[in-house]
Formats: C-alpha cells, structure tokens, sequence
C-alpha cells in the first residue's frame, strides 16, 4: 500500500514538466515549490530533469560542423546563381 | 521592415547565429519577401541548418543530412515569396524539413537500418564528420570535455526514444518551438504534447543518469 507522501510524490513528478515549462497556475506552482523544499528526492529529480531540458536547449544551440556549413554556402551560391542567369536569359 | 533584421543581415551577409530559438523568423520572411537578399541566405541557412539538425537527431542518419539539406533549400526558396501568413512559416518550415529527410530516407529504403552502428566508443553519429560543437567559447576544457560526452549520450537517448516522441523532443527542446507549433508540426492535440514531452523527458533523464 502506497503511504500520503509516496502519493505526492507521484502527483509531483507528474506536474514537473509543466512547472519547469512555467506552465502551473500560481496555486499549483506554490504547493510544487512547497513540496520540493522539503522533499531531497523529489528536488533531486527536479534538477536532474531540468539538466536534461538544458542538455536538448544546447544541442540546438551548437554550431553545425565547419564542411556541413561550407557546403550549405555553396549550395545557396550555386541555387542563387543559377536563378539569375535563368532570369536574365528571359 | 524591421530594422534589427536588415541591421543583422546586412552586418554578416548569409552568416546565421546557430540554433533556431532566437530567430525572428517572420521577420526573416518579410525581409526576403521585400527583396532583401542578406534575409534570404540567411533564411536558405537556417533551412538547412534545420534540415542537418533533423538528419542527425531525429532521422539518426547524417549521411542524409545532405540530401535534406538540398530539398529543404529548394522548397524553400521556391515557396518563401508565396507564404502570405509570415507568421505560419516556421511551422511549414519544420514541416518541409521532417517531409524532406523522409523522402531522403526513402531513397534509401532497401539498406539496413544504422542504429547498431551506436555502440561503443567511436561513435560518430555523423559518419562522415564531428559531432555538433557547442558554441561556447568561454567553458573551462574539462567542462567541454564534459559538455561533449554529455551531448553524445544526450544524441543516443535521443535515438533510443520512440520516433514521434524524439520528434517532439526535438521541435520542443532543441529547436524552441511552442508547444502549439509542435503540434501544428506533428498533427497532434498541444495536450497530447505535453503529456508525450512529460513522458519523454522522463526517459531521456534515466539513459542519461545510467552509468
Ligand atoms: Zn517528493
């Protein structure tokens, strides 16, 4: 049998992303702030869960590799080109 | 016309930041659309950028990265003076992109699967080149060091996730789309997106916690 606080717990994790997103009302958010004060599992979790969203924020922030964008420039030269010597044909 | 766009664009002509958060895409498109040539290589840059993001993280298969790239490039150069809702643009963007590496991916239909290839050390999701660097020039080496072996498992739980939640992941956490958009992308209720993001940033967390 589940005790209460294995039953916050639970109810907790399932409101974590939502309070990471910013995404709780104000009600909510305090009593998930609340319960990550004074629960060390549960804030374990929360941080551990906000490194992975932070994780996914950087591998999009990364720059591509320098031949990858190389060879985007030249295929945008190459498309633009050959446009205007198609334009100026007609 | 806004100005911070024609500023941008003109100071570093077809050179775009990485990463698709900050982008004004709209305003991009406006730009192109008003004949501005820098906010055009600026938006065939970002494209692709996208479409190579997509080959690697969502598709795992960077060897079709430029096969994406191309298609990606064509349709949009071809349909960015017909958009007449700037505003909806990102979404057909991502849309195109996820169409474009599935028609690479089918080109190559008859070979097997490269997933296996994830295993052990000298795993290059590429292939062909490094993994994505992180623009960060001011960590200390031992943090990069830590940075780049972080986002090498973060690359193969990615992989590990069912293909519609890695979709999802990505639009929503690497790409910085809101969650309306993902779902405009993916065709899915919003409700429905948070509750698959839920689920699997929860699972993206434990591969990354296993030892
Ligand atoms: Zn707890």
């Amino acid at each position: 049998m589940k005790t209460a606080a294995e039953r916050q717990c639970r109810r907790l994790l399932e409101q974590l992303s939502r309070y990471i997103d910013g995404d709780l009302t104000a009600v909510e958010r305090k009593a998930v702030a609340a319960h990550l004060r004074r629960c060390p599992c549960c804030r374990t979790m929360a941080d551990s869960l906000k490194h992975t969203v932070e994780l996914c924020h950087e591998a999009g922030a990364a720059r591509l590799p320098a031949d990858v964008t190389r060879r985007a420039r030249a295929r945008i030269a190459s498309l633009l080109a050959s446009d205007r010597s198609g334009r100026s044909r007609t | 016309m806004p100005a911070t766009v024609t500023k941008q664009a003109h100071a570093n002509p077809g050179v775009s930041r990485a990463g698709s958060r900050d982008t004004d895409y709209a305003a991009l498109l406006r730009a192109a659309q008003a004949g501005n040539q820098a906010a055009m290589e600026r938006l065939l840059m970002k494209s692709q950028e996208i479409a190579y993001r997509f080959s690697l993280l969502v598709c795992g298969h960077a060897d079709d990265a430029d096969d994406a790239m191309q298609e990606a490039l064509l349709k949009t150069y071809r349909h960015a003076a017909q958009i007449k809702d700037p505003g909806a643009f990102r979404t057909w963007l991502y849309r195109t992109v996820k169409n474009a590496c599935l028609i690479s991916r089918r080109r190559r239909v008859g070979e097997p699967a490269r997933l296996h290839s994830l295993d052990g050390d000298s795993l290059s999701l590429d292939g062909v080149s490094q993994p994505l660097e992180l623009e960060d020039p001011g960590r200390r080496p031992d943090q990069v060091l830590e940075n780049t072996r972080l986002r090498r498992a973060l690359d193969r739980a990615l992989l590990s996730l069912p293909p519609e939640s890695r979709l999802i992941v990505f639009l929503r956490e690497v790409e910085g789309l809101s969650t309306r958009d993902v779902a405009a992308v993916v065709g899915i209720s919003e409700a429905n997106v948070k509750t698959r993001l839920h689920r699997a940033r929860l699972s993206l967390r434990e591969r990354l916690e296993a030892p």
